[in-house]
């Protein structure tokens, strides 16, 4: 345990929230929070692979990676990185508001992000657009060549680990959106405070990991040379 | 050890609520354990019934009770059943949910609805393994590898779907009894106070975290392979068909750890209890499971010698293979260490103790020379490899779970099994499982290679004996399953704490009340500080 | 349950309990300043010629910015230190999976050089032996397409 100064202990004050099986409040938040890293670490672990796949690939195929990435649109995935860091700047401060136990910043925060959120999947949509027009599709549904781009090597292995990084990533953002909402409708009937936020804390946590593994994404698909 | 000592009956858990409804909804973990138990063991039946009929194919070395392909179904189904449905699910499933809050003195695992849910993932896996069955038979082998599983026409995808879907459940499991074991703890009971088998399960919880994913990821991308051509793992495509075996023994290899720690954990406490002695090398034993554990993600390169995976990494992969013996070793001693001098009990939970420590040995032992580069060039994909696989997970895991069973049948559901009976059990199945597999050691090193449903006539007298073995070991555990059942109708009631545990499980009644314990438990000792020995003065030290 | 819990006589302190840190909105503000100027920097970095390195300094900045977002915005730097070496030890797995993956495929095309066999051709697909995907059919399940040698990728 920690002694920082602006510390103080939590789980001392009962709420309506607890379960039965929980000695304390602080009890439930500890096993709730670690939960929820370990929840983290397989998502992680879970990445990794498509992570080592692409470095595989390029390794394996370099001239045809560093060709076929200039394909992407590297604005929209800029501006992508931005809305994402953003959302997990108004995440953290739901996360403050509650801890603080202001509803109301906290209902506004939680909008915010899932405004933002929306934001990247719209940019995400009309990116997925240009690239199914374009034929750039993973795997055997390539067919960028009939479209007018020659594109050395094999380009529809670099679609392929990018459609699915992407992919799985969004889908990512998609459940984030839903468990932000129900956060939301939650935070709506007043349910949390500084005595209990541990939903807005834990779903803060996932919306951080999606904005973190984004990160990485970003450079790695649509930057690096 | 338990801070109340009211002694009259209150209801048990089941007695507490009643009707369908009551089961299909529980969020209480000895009910969530006894419904895995029931399922795992269902699919232990599926897992058998190919298996015999494996057997009895291969009574011949003609191909004549079923064609090659069925061949290839039938050990596809017995191996992805037995790994995915049985063996992974059944002790941490069954015994772990069961047992993991008893032994920490908690009212129930940390997220109760998130048990139930995992089992629901795990009977909707279950469902689309059944599918997969009906829609054409899956002939991969339960290894999926490519570029078979991505030409094959059978039904891939649902297997592997299936196989996906289980690992959020054995993921799920995992994440819970970490967390469990980190905040549920009795007050006073301390990492070194609690029972070797929640070390055990914890060692596991930590495999499962951090490996499943890995296997989530690897069979979403085989998915997306077979039905896009993403040319990641088809050579075909421009792909690395070795690269799959990567992914997929990143996690398989630390998963058959997943399947033998919990046994590793069971073993602990029959060994403790029933030679009534201080368990030898407490912290040696709790250590050395997380050290399997960590280990574990460094060697699974060793079933890739042969595969096309550079000579280089094989070496090294070997190299670090022979570190897993270690702590493996170190648990051995500690039993058998444990065992000297102890005034041991030979019951029924013992005799599985001490067939675990038999069998167990001969497939670790087995294990380093496979894990050794040069021998496993000759050895590899022969029968040796499956006489060893089988001496772990069956005459390790599954056996350590059939003693468990009987250590703690009486704490589970309040009756005790007929002893004289439960003896002749044991027998048959320690006969029936070395007779299978023991002379599959000698056939594979002479050269039977594995997965053929036809064979030169020169091993027609091994295969006969091991199709003979394994009608016997059927009807040891037929004999098993029937006198447990007979036990809930007509069992004598069983104590509360009939063998004179330690532990926390057996402070509370036979069955336990839906709460698990009258009061807060407070822990001050060790859960292997016997109270009192019964007789002889060979316990002098303690 | 919510009075104390007592052992040998003595109350059970800091059982069940965890410690908040409420931090003020300025470090949010910082964090999230430097999150823009680094991902502006990559931005930047991607149009320099930098060959080789770019790859490095590309993930050097990605991991500065992951280190924020963990330290500040999930709370790491304040958390308890569990949930830190939880997070740590799932990065050194990764570690893990990626060095002994990838050490295997760099160190596969030395043999295979001297067996003049598959994996030496995959890095020079202009030499005529790239795989005809063009031509690839929808139905096939990649049976037929299985020219130009590629077949012998099958067999080891």
């Amino acid at each position: 345990m920690s002694d920082h100064h602006p510390t103080r202990p939590g789980g001392s004050e009962p709420h309506a929230f607890l379960a039965h099986h929980f000695n304390t409040p602080g009890q439930q938040a500890g096993a709730a929070k670690l939960g929820m890293w370990a929840f983290l670490a397989t998502e992680v672990l879970m990445f990794s692979g498509l992570f080592l796949a692409y470095f595989i690939i390029r390794m394996q195929y370099p001239e045809m990676v560093l060709g076929a990435h200039e394909y992407l649109n590297k604005t929209a995935g800029g501006i992508n990185t931005v809305v994402l860091i953003t959302s997990s700047v108004t995440m953290a401060l739901a996360v403050r508001s509650a801890q603080v136990g202001d509803t109301p910043a906290i209902k506004r925060y939680l909008l915010m992000t899932i405004g933002f959120a929306f934001v990247f999947m719209v940019v995400k949509y009309f990116e997925y657009s240009a690239k199914i027009e374009h034929g750039m599709l993973p795997g055997k549904f390539y067919s960028a060549h009939e479209h007018g781009y020659d594109i050395p090597g094999l380009p529809h292995i670099f679609f392929a680990i990018y459609f699915c990084m992407t992919g799985l990533h969004g889908i990512h953002v998609l459940v984030g959106i839903g468990v932000l909402t129900w956060v939301y409708l939650r935070a709506n009937k007043g349910h949390f405070g500084p005595s209990y936020y541990t939903p807005v804390e834990n779903v803060g946590l996932y919306w951080h990991l999606v904005d973190l593994i984004w990160i990485f994404l970003f450079p790695l698909l649509y930057l690096v040379k | 050890m338990a801070s109340e000592e009211k002694k009259e009956r209150e209801p048990n858990f089941m007695q507490a609520h009643r009707g369908l409804n009551s089961w299909l909804y529980t969020l209480d973990h000895k009910r969530l354990g006894l419904l895995y138990l029931g399922t795992t063991m269902l699919f232990f039946l599926v897992g058998g019934i190919a298996a015999i009929t494996l057997r009895t194919e291969l009574l011949t070395p003609e191909g004549d009770l079923v064609s090659a392909t069925t061949y290839n179904k039938l050990f596809t189904v017995h191996g992805a059943v037995m790994v995915f449905l049985v063996i992974i699910p059944s002790v941490p499933g069954a015994l772990g949910n069961f047992l993991l809050p008893l032994m920490l003195g908690a009212k129930d695992v940390a997220f109760p609805r998130l048990n139930l849910l995992s089992y629901y993932i795990y009977s909707l896996g279950a469902l689309f393994f059944i599918v997969t069955l009906f829609t054409g038979g899956l002939d991969t082998g339960w290894t999926f590898y490519t570029p078979y599983s991505t030409t094959t026409g059978t039904a891939v995808v649902t297997a592997t779907a299936g196989a996906f879907i289980l690992g959020f459940s054995s993921i799920l499991t995992g994440l819970n009894f970490m967390v469990t074991i980190h905040k549920m703890r009795a007050p006073g009971m301390t990492w070194n106070r609690m029972p070797l088998f929640v070390w055990a399960i914890y060692a596991t919880a930590v495999i499962q975290v951090l490996a499943t994913p890995v296997l989530a990821i690897t069979l979403l991308l085989l998915i997306v392979e077979r039905t896009l051509g993403i040319g990641i793992f088809d050579p075909a495509m421009g792909g690395d068909p070795v690269l799959f075996q990567h992914f997929f023994w990143f996690y398989s290899h630390p998963a058959v750890y997943i399947m033998i720690l919990p046994g590793f954990g069971i073993i602990s406490e029959l060994i403790a209890v029933h030679s009534r002695k201080h368990i030898f090398g407490y912290k040696a034993i709790a250590l050395s499971s997380v050290a399997i554990a960590i280990i574990s993600f460094l060697v699974w390169g060793h079933h890739m010698f042969v595969s096309g995976q550079s000579e280089l990494a094989g070496i090294v992969f070997s190299f670090l293979t022979f570190a897993v013996a270690v702590p493996t070793a170190i648990k051995v001693f500690s039993w058998v260490a444990t065992l000297y001098k102890g005034s041991i009990e030979f019951n029924t939970p013992m005799l599985y103790g001490l067939m675990f420590l038999f069998t167990f040995t001969i497939g670790g032992l087995t294990g380093v020379f496979l894990g050794t580069l040069s021998v496993d060039v000759h050895l590899h994909d022969t029968y040796f490899v499956v006489a060893h696989f089988h001496y772990v997970m069956m005459g390790g895991t599954i056996i350590a779970f059939i003693g468990g069973l009987h250590h703690w049948w009486p704490k589970m559901t309040g009756k005790m099994y007929d002893e004289g009976k439960a003896k002749w059990g044991a027998l048959l199945v320690f006969i029936g499982f070395n007779m299978t597999f023991f002379n599959q050691f000698v056939m594979g090193q002479q050269g039977m290679p594995r997965r053929y449903y036809e064979y030169v006539p020169q091993y027609t007298q091994q295969h006969v004996l091991s199709t003979v073995g394994s009608y016997i070991l059927t009807a040891g555990l037929f004999w098993t399953l029937i006198y447990l059942l007979q036990s809930l109708k007509d069992g004598k009631q069983a104590s509360d704490n009939p063998w004179g545990g330690a532990s926390l499980e057996w402070q509370t009644q036979s069955p336990p009340i839906e709460h698990n314990f009258h009061g807060q438990p407070v822990v001050d000792t060790d859960p292997y500080n016997f109270p009192e020995i019964d007789r002889s003065g060979a316990m002098d030290e303690h | 349950m919510s009075d104390k819990l007592f052992l040998h006589g003595k109350p059970i302190e800091g059982f069940e309990e965890v410690h908040e840190h409420i931090s003020p909105v300025s470090s949010y503000m910082k964090v999230f300043g430097a999150l823009l100027v680094l991902t502006a920097l990559t931005y930047a970095v991607s149009y320099m010629n930098l060959g080789a390195a770019s790859l490095a300094v590309a993930m050097f900045v990605a991991v500065i910015k992951a280190t924020l977002v963990c330290m500040y915005f999930m709370h790491l730097k304040y958390d308890e230190r569990y949930h830190v070496f939880v997070f740590l030890s799932t990065i050194l797995f990764v570690g893990i999976f990626f060095t002994f993956t990838l050490f295997d495929l760099s160190s596969r095309d030395e043999i295979n050089e001297e067996q003049d066999s598959f994996f030496q051709r995959q890095y020079a697909p202009e030499a005529g032996v790239s795989v005809p995907v063009y031509e690839v059919s929808e139905h096939g399940e990649g049976a037929e397409h299985a020219e130009g040698g590629e077949a012998k990728a099958e067999g080891h």
